[in-house]
């Protein structure tokens, strides 16, 4: 029994190992893990270092306290986690478009709301005119009211949010975590989704949790001394974040597209509202009277066409032909939005 | 004063061995994840120390590969005793089946056996080093290597006699016959 269980001890881890390889390219594995974990180790150090320090500071409300990432990101993406699907987020984003020669830049509003796969959003002229108000209800029913044209459609299973798209390989650039907020033309089927505030608190979360967001220091926002979270200084797009000291939730996002492209910037500011019966109500959105049914087609087409009594932002503004690339609309961007899309004629 | 080595160096000799090493690192550690992350830890250690390094990087890996993974059955001691009280009884339901040999299980019985008896029995009958080549690896004498082999394989011994009493028991699908 002895020299039996030896061999077959032996042949066992034979054959418990016959198929294991390392895997390629150990040492510069071995390097990247050593380089993180000096790095983790001095994040921690300095997190230590400064715990006592910013624990007081934080507590004191002393605007410009230095705020160690680690922690911050930590607790962003646990309130993110929480509130994303809990809470209303209550989104007003303003576009500013770029400027061309011969043309003004352009800015518009749009009111969103979102709640679990729920979501509306009403984008108006820049003189404050609604133009499209559109939908996805809980019986995921899309709806679109153009008010331009007076008409309104309903279409039944488009509209549901568009899952964010993976970021590329370890989500290095932070364009690839938060090109959603972009979304210039309206409307699209379910490219409001795209924007909606849970998809960029999704978003938001990947780019945090992906260490392309740091800490920069502390800012006035609405009244309260909000955490910045800036872009890493190689990020194609910029991007700056402000989060409640008390709630860790974004409370002001601002993304601006990267030097040498027309400059156009998108700032979203987040209210996070209780899912009281008020504030559900806003998910629906309202058909006015005397408004015309029409295919869902017909109602998008003509507000295209016929811009409204304000200037809308037009693609020209925002994707100067031919060859520069509008932000936003790389891989990462939900090309089905894109693809149903029917541009109107510059 | 040895010269300096380059990272070449390291990674034609890793091309080469790394296979090798991560089949120790695994039977010591019992999974591939916790033997892949042995294995980085190990070639961490002589990273550092590379340029400088003046001796045989196989046997400086094998035995950082052993005192890491003693030094971690002996953090995780606390746990595995708990573990232990929480399993029903003394074997996993899911190895007793007609797919699993005894040479399997054997290997899978390493990870209940102590840290050092574990060590010596991988060294000994995977790396098919001798007692006096186990002794110098783990910086113990050749006695106490002849013990913690012997103590070892007299339990594989009860284990698999164990194994082969449930096995008598049991269908092909480790259902009792």
């Amino acid at each position: 029994m002895n020299t039996d269980v030896e061999d077959l001890l032996r042949e066992g881890m034979e054959r418990f190992t016959a198929d294991l390889r390392a895997p390629a390219g150990l040492t510069r594995r071995v390097a990247r893990r050593r380089r993180r974990r000096l790095a983790l180790r001095s994040v921690a150090g300095a997190a230590a270092a400064l715990a006592a320090s910013a624990v007081a500071l934080v507590a004191a409300g002393v605007p410009g306290a230095p705020v160690a990432d680690a922690s911050v990101v930590q607790r962003v993406d646990g309130a993110l986690s929480t509130a994303e699907p809990a809470a209303i987020a209550q989104m007003t984003v303003t576009t500013r478009t770029a400027a061309f020669p011969g043309e003004k830049a352009v800015t518009t509003t749009a009111e969103e709301w979102s709640y679990g796969d729920q979501w509306r959003s009403v984008t108006n002229t820049s003189a404050g005119r609604p133009v499209y108000d559109e939908g996805f209800s809980a019986s995921s029913v899309y709806t679109l009211v153009n008010y331009p044209a007076r008409t309104w459609a309903r279409q039944p299973g488009l509209g549901r949010p568009a899952v964010p798209v993976p970021a590329p390989r370890g989500c290095a650039p932070v364009v690839a975590a938060v090109p959603l907020l972009f979304r210039p033309w309206l409307p699209g089927f379910g490219s409001a989704a795209s924007s909606s505030p849970a998809t960029v608190a999704r978003t938001l979360r990947t780019a945090i949790s992906c260490g392309t967001l740091a800490v920069a220091g502390r800012q006035r926002v609405d009244g309260i001394e909000a955490i910045e979270l800036t872009s890493r200084r190689n990020s194609l797009i910029s991007e700056t974040i402000w989060v409640s000291p008390g709630t860790y939730l974004p409370v002001r996002v601002v993304v601006r597209s990267a030097a040498g492209v027309p400059v156009v910037q998108q700032t979203a500011d987040i209210t996070w509202l209780p899912p009281t019966a008020r504030n559900l109500a806003e998910l629906t959105v309202p058909i006015p009277a005397g408004f015309r049914q029409v295919p869902l087609i017909e109602a998008v087409q003509p507000g295209l066409q016929s811009s409204g009594p304000g200037p809308l932002p037009k693609l020209k503004a925002l994707c100067p032909p031919p060859a520069a690339r509008c932000p936003g609309t790389g891989p990462a961007f939900p090309a089905p939005a894109l693809s149903l899309f029917r541009v109107p004629p510059l | 004063m040895a010269a300096e080595r380059s990272t070449a160096e390291l990674e034609r000799f890793l091309a080469e061995r790394a296979d090798h090493l991560l089949r120790t690192a695994v039977l010591l550690t019992g999974s591939r994840e916790a033997g892949e992350d042995l294995l980085q830890s190990a070639v961490e250690r002589l990273l550092r120390r590379w340029r400088r390094f003046d001796g045989d990087p196989e046997g400086y890996l094998r035995r950082t590969l052993c005192n890491l993974a003693i030094d971690g059955y002996r953090r995780a001691g606390r746990w595995r005793q708990k573990e232990r009280l929480l399993r029903t009884g003394p074997w996993q339901t899911q190895d007793v089946t007609g797919d699993v040999d005894l040479r399997d299980a054997l290997v899978r019985l390493l990870v209940r056996l102590p840290a050092r008896q574990r060590t010596v029995l991988v060294l000994r009958y995977w790396e098919q080093l001798t007692d006096a080549e186990t002794a110098a690896v783990l910086g113990c004498a050749e006695g106490t290597v002849r013990s913690a082999a012997s103590r070892g394989l007299t339990r594989m011994r009860e284990l698999a006699g164990d194994w082969n009493d449930t096995a008598a028991m049991c269908g092909p699908n480790g259902k009792r016959s």
